[in-house]
């Protein structure tokens, strides 16, 4: 008897034009009792809407247009308040993406346990605690009854989506949810957090349904996979099946796009011959934030202390450098200090063997023009107000001293080079998806004919079919202009993809230089060896103690990639 | 969202239709007052204190004879005016300040912070009784004092939005492209904040309009024989008891006015997707 | 923690010293000294420049102004706000019942205006975009938007013109008794309630719309909670602290509609000697109400931020940057 059984669901959205926007078309699936099944798709699959929808729950505007969802005997859209309340916590329940902003911040945490136990279980105050405090244990909390008393804000990512797991298992569910639990947490963290449901769920035989955009997180954590995309069911089976055999065209190019980290590069990176001297040096580069005496900040909440610390690398003409860490590794302040945009407090950034001048703004238009950077968030990149054609004939002429015709033929060629429609050119940013307007960040920072560009995750927050599309044509931009690249990325796949050599960073130090290849197939560094693990969803990345990030609350846990 | 939507869901508010009415109404009124109105307003032309409906003077006349229409259609014209004047100067001034302060932080930020909380812990009516009692009652000082009293308020919201615009991508790659600060600031920053400046002006001219009233009826702002509603307001309070309307048609022409320009801005404001309530801290 | 505290603080000190140096500045320095504003040009038609220098000296405006500055505000900090030009009374006893009168009358408003505000705010935000909201929103918008003389004077109308309930200015000496006073204060406090609990009401409700749509409160329904503890126990608390931060602006929009007010009814307030000594042209009686106002809205402001540090738990623990 399956405890949850989805049949031709359809879910869609009316927005305040009273258009309904239809989110999730047909789809139907059965979960056995104690199963893990995985949902995975892209952004706007309609994944998260079938996550609420399960706890009887659509987000506002969202109307159920047809189908049924009869999980644990129950039809969940059939049910009054009184019994959706019980059915919610009791039967099923849901651990949210981003535990900081899902955990009421003027609660401690233990509170939050507590309530869901007095409430749902009719415990007295005295047992709550006890079995708060033993759930907090389960989920490998440390000193449980000093994290009992603390607010979310002061324990650590990793320690938070432990507490929402906690509170999603206090009434021993049938069925849990996990919506993107681990998107918030970098890999280190992830792993640890991925290792401890797959343990928990076989101690308690509570079902999941997993919702991710992650192949290589439901390959680790589930039985069968659903993959969707477009509202619609593309392809169900064995979660190894799909992942190594994948049937459909669209899963095929999905698992396709996803850039490896046990194999070699696909894509073809500007030969060795082709290289030439050293063009950009960094020289024991460090940075620290100071406490700054400003009278108001009284109450500005403290950026984790990214310090840098004695960086050195350097880069040579047409070479791709890859920077890859952890968040709080110090790379996006690397990026930051190369560019001007944050001076450095000690070291030296040498670029065609001239000193460059700490700030930005004072260095000559010339070398300005020689470097260009590309961001992680496309659209806060793109001046709104701005059209695409703008942006591009202003950057040409400012930097290149054009006429307006000439500047606009060379954005013309720009966008036919990233595959763009020429129309765009009369458009406005937010008329653009993310994959797009990360392409004309690109073609904005090819626009100035650069010798080094520097991209700092710009492929983080893209789906990965279209991170893939970016990729391609960012080198290929590369190869046709023979520009070098500083190349930041989180994610070990894309790095071994475009860089040459790659640079490891871990704390604001540089822990390991190297050949890409090499560097992957035979480092003996262990935090590199750890990374590369953790990347692979390999159970043995989590038994390294010393990689373990601590528990005080400063300490850099969370990515602040938004995907 | 392109332009045209946003005026539709402008239209589809009554509210707003409504609040952009009474202001047309009351701004046409204000424009042709000196052509339409029937007597000029400083002339004793009647019997004081008739009633309204009396013939040739549809309104009434005031306590000395003078012909209350003609009196209430230029009556907003001097509040509206100097409130024009004030706010557009203010915001203008606020958002130039705010603007910079966002962007070029450190100590500038702080002074004009400084500043900005010392001017806000002055209740503004006490703002400009200080200035009236120092430099006198003209229209010049009336404005100075006004606008003044506005801009900490003006800026403090002008800056938190600004605050949101400058770290992001476009503004940062903005300074890597060599050109001035003012270009970054005209060309950059200030288009997107267009939005928020238009409604801060909107909700700052329905305070000030109703400010200078209040002013004129306390005795601090506009001086007789200017007609003004507030200044009519005041005198028509000593003889309530025989004629309460001489008191009621001001009060209706200066709350329709106010409630008009609310409703308008709330509805702009929510059109846009702020939330007008909110701008204000 | 701690030094979060003292240098918020510092920062109000700082702010009050600042304030008193504007206010001086605009009365005593930049249009001239007190007796410049004071006398008016009859009075210069008729007074000899002796007359004129022995004035000066009596009152002891030829010294430097920076020593005139720091005389008024040493005594201004502890309670002495100098003496009027007219007749030489101490300020301090000319406006202390009056101050009295008013803070009664403010006492009156806030404690009916808040809790009534949140009330409607909760209720409306909580009920958003039905009947019942779009009916009240439009009710609270013109309830800002009338002027509070314009109320004061309708009410006047309504109640004693019309109605013959009350008479419409009762005239009171400043020291009247306590019982004198309620009775004067009702249709003043009356005005002032219907357009601060329209436009705080307003406020609470965004606030709480806005917490209601948060994430921490969408987990909470998920988690199986009830409706009434997920309002109460999630929602309510989060949607108080914007609150506290408006609080000093409100203080300071008390204080102004009180002077209006105070002049449509004749009450006996710190409003009513304000504007008599703005007519009079007595510079030292309109610095010394100034300054003290400002003072007691710096004082709320920083007293609304403590509360907020003793009640968020983010900001407790926030170390100063």
């Amino acid at each position: 008897m399956p405890i949850l059984e989805v049949k031709d669901l359809k879910v869609g959205y009316v927005d305040v034009q009273r258009q309904t926007l239809v989110a999730v078309d047909g789809v139907g699936f059965s979960l056995e009792k104690g199963e893990a099944l995985g949902i995975v798709g892209e952004s706007g699959c309609g994944k998260s809407t079938i996550a609420r929808a399960l706890m009887g729950y659509l987000r506002p505007g969202g109307e159920i247009l047809g189908g049924s969802i009869e999980l644990a005997g129950n039809f969940v859209f059939d049910l009054g308040p009184n019994a959706l309340r019980n059915l919610r916590g009791e039967i099923v329940a849901i651990v949210p993406q981003n535990p900081l902003s899902s955990l009421t911040y003027h609660m401690t945490v233990g509170a939050h346990l507590q309530e869901i136990l007095q409430f749902h279980r009719g415990l007295s105050a005295a047992h709550a605690k006890a079995e708060t405090l033993s759930l907090f244990e389960a989920t490998g909390l440390p000193e449980p009854e000093t994290v009992y008393k603390r607010y979310p804000h002061q324990i650590s990512g990793g320690q938070r989506q432990r507490v929402v797991i906690a509170a999603a298992l206090a009434c021993q569910p049938a069925l849990m949810i996990l919506d993107e639990p681990t998107t918030a947490l970098d890999t280190t963290t992830e792993m640890q957090v991925l290792k401890l449901i797959k343990d928990l769920r076989k101690k308690i035989d509570t079902a999941i349904v997993y919702i991710t955009h992650d192949l290589t997180l439901t390959n680790y954590m589930c039985d069968r996979v659903l993959v969707m995309h477009d509202g619609k069911i593309i392809e169900q089976g064995q979660a190894d099946t799909i992942f190594e055999q994948p049937k459909e065209k669209y899963t095929r190019q999905l698992v396709a796009a996803i850039p490896r980290v046990d194999e070699p590069p696909k894509r073809e990176k500007i030969a060795e011959e082709q290289l030439g001297g050293k063009l950009l040096e960094v020289k024991e580069l460090s940075f620290a934030y100071k406490p700054q005496w400003s009278m108001a900040q009284m109450f500005r909440a403290v950026d984790s202390q990214i310090v840098v610390k004695n960086v050195s690398f350097d880069i040579r003409k047409s070479e791709t450098l890859g920077l890859v860490g952890e968040s709080g590794s110090g790379k996006s302040t690397v990026a930051n200090i190369i560019s001007g945009l944050q001076p450095p407090m000690g070291g030296g950034i040498y670029f065609a063997n001239e000193l460059l001048h700490p700030r930005g703004e004072k260095r000559p238009p010339e070398v300005l023009r020689r470097i260009q950077l590309i961001f992680q968030d496309p659209l806060s990149s793109l001046n709104p107000r701005h059209r695409v054609g703008t942006i591009l004939t202003g950057t040409i002429m400012g930097f290149l001293g054009v006429s307006r015709r000439e500047a606009t033929d060379r954005a013309v060629v720009l966008l036919e080079d990233l595959e763009l429609p020429i129309g765009f050119l009369n458009r406005y940013p937010r008329q653009l998806s993310g994959g797009q307007q990360q392409r004309v960040a690109i073609a904005r920072a090819f626009a100035a004919n650069p010798d080094l560009i520097i991209c700092d995750e710009i492929t983080s927050a893209l789906d990965v079919s279209v991170q893939a599309q970016v990729l391609d044509l960012l080198m290929a931009m590369q190869k046709k202009n023979q520009t070098a690249c500083m190349f930041i990325s989180h994610d070990l796949g894309v790095i071994r993809e475009v860089s040459h050599r790659t640079v490891v960073m871990r704390h604001g130090l540089i822990v390991e230089t190297g050949e890409t290849e090499a560097l992957f197939e035979h480092t003996n560094d262990p935090y590199t060896k750890h990374l590369l693990a953790a990347a692979q969803r390999r159970d043995d990345s989590i038994d390294q103690p010393q990689f373990r990030l601590n528990t005080g609350s400063n300490q850099p846990s969370e990515r602040p990639y938004q995907s | 969202m392109s332009e045209a939507t946003t005026w539709n869901r402008i239209q589809r508010s009554p509210g707003t239709m409504i609040g952009l009415a009474l202001v047309l109404a009351h701004a046409l009124v204000a424009i042709f007052a000196p052509w339409i109105a029937p007597y000029e307003v400083t002339s004793i032309v009647g019997f004081p204190m008739s009633p309204i409906g009396t013939p040739d003077f549809l309104l009434g006349t005031d306590n000395i004879g003078r012909d209350y229409l003609s009196r209430l259609m230029m009556g907003g014209r001097t509040s509206i005016f100097v409130a024009l004047v004030a706010i557009a100067g203010s915001v203008a001034g606020a958002s130039f300040l705010a603007i910079s302060a966002a962007y070029i932080g450190g100590h500038y930020d702080d002074i004009v912070m400084r500043i900005v909380d010392t001017m806000l812990a002055i209740p503004g009516i006490l703002f400009v009784a200080l200035i009236v009692t120092g430099f006198g009652r003209s229209e010049a000082v009336l404005i100075f004092a006004i606008g003044f009293s506005y801009m900490p308020g003006a800026i403090r919201v002008i800056r938190s939005h600004a605050l949101t615009i400058v770290p992001l991508g476009y503004v940062q790659a903005a300074r890597l492209r060599g050109i001035s600060v003012f270009r970054i600031f005209l060309r950059e920053l200030l288009p997107n904040c267009i939005e928020i400046i238009t409604v801060e002006f909107a909700l700052r001219m329905s305070s000030s309009i109703l400010a200078v009233s209040a002013l004129s009826f306390l005795g601090l702002g506009i001086s007789p024989p200017t007609p003004d509603w507030g200044l009519m307001i005041a005198e028509a309070v000593k003889t309530i008891y025989a004629a309460p309307m001489l008191v009621l048609l001001p009060s209706l022409f200066i709350s329709t006015l106010v409630v008009g320009l609310n409703l308008a801005s709330d509805g702009l404001a929510n059109a846009i997707g702020l939330d007008a309530a909110r701008g204000l801290n | 923690m701690l030094m979060a505290l003292v240098r918020r603080l510092m920062l109000s000190c700082l702010i009050l010293f600042m304030v008193a140096v504007f206010v001086f500045a605009a009365t005593e320095v930049l249009p001239g000294d007190a007796l410049d504003v004071y006398l008016s040009s009859d009075d210069l038609a008729v007074m000899s420049e002796a007359d004129i220098d022995e004035m000066r000296q009596r009152f002891g405006l030829d010294r430097p102004a920076w020593v005139r500055f720091w005389e008024w505000f040493s005594g201004a900090i502890f309670g002495d706000l100098g003496k009027t030009l007219i007749d030489e009374r101490d300020i301090v006893d000319l406006i202390w019942h009056p101050l009295l009168n008013s803070v009664i009358l403010g006492a009156i408003i806030t404690a009916i205006t808040l809790p009534t505000a949140f009330t409607i705010g909760s209720i409306t935000g909580y009920k958003r975009g039905s009947r019942t909201d779009a009916a009240v929103s439009t009710l609270t918008i013109v309830g800002y938007s009338i002027p509070d003389f314009v109320i004061g004077n309708v009410l006047i109308i309504l109640f004693a013109v019309w109605l013959a309930l009350f008479p419409a200015v009762i005239f009171v000496f400043s020291n009247a008794s306590t019982s004198e006073l309620l009775a004067v204060s009702l249709l003043p406090a009356l005005t002032v309630i219907i357009g601060h609990v329209a436009h705080q009401s307003r406020l609470l409700r965004a606030g709480f719309i806005e917490t209601m749509n948060s994430e921490f409160v969408e987990r909470a329904r998920l988690s199986g909670l009830s409706e009434r503890r997920v309002v109460l126990r999630h929602a309510l608390p989060a949607s108080v602290i914007p609150m506290l931060n408006s609080l000093a602006l409100y203080v300071a929009g008390l204080l102004a509609g009180l002077v209006v007010v105070e002049r449509v009814f004749g009450y006996p307030g710190l409003g009513r000697e304000l504007i008599e000594a703005v007519a009079r042209r007595e510079v030292h009686v309109v610095q010394g109400i100034t300054f003290w106002s400002a003072s007691f809205i710096i004082l709320m402001n920083l007293l609304a931020d403590l509360a907020i540090m003793a009640l968020d738990p983010r900001v407790r623990s926030a170390k100063s940057a």
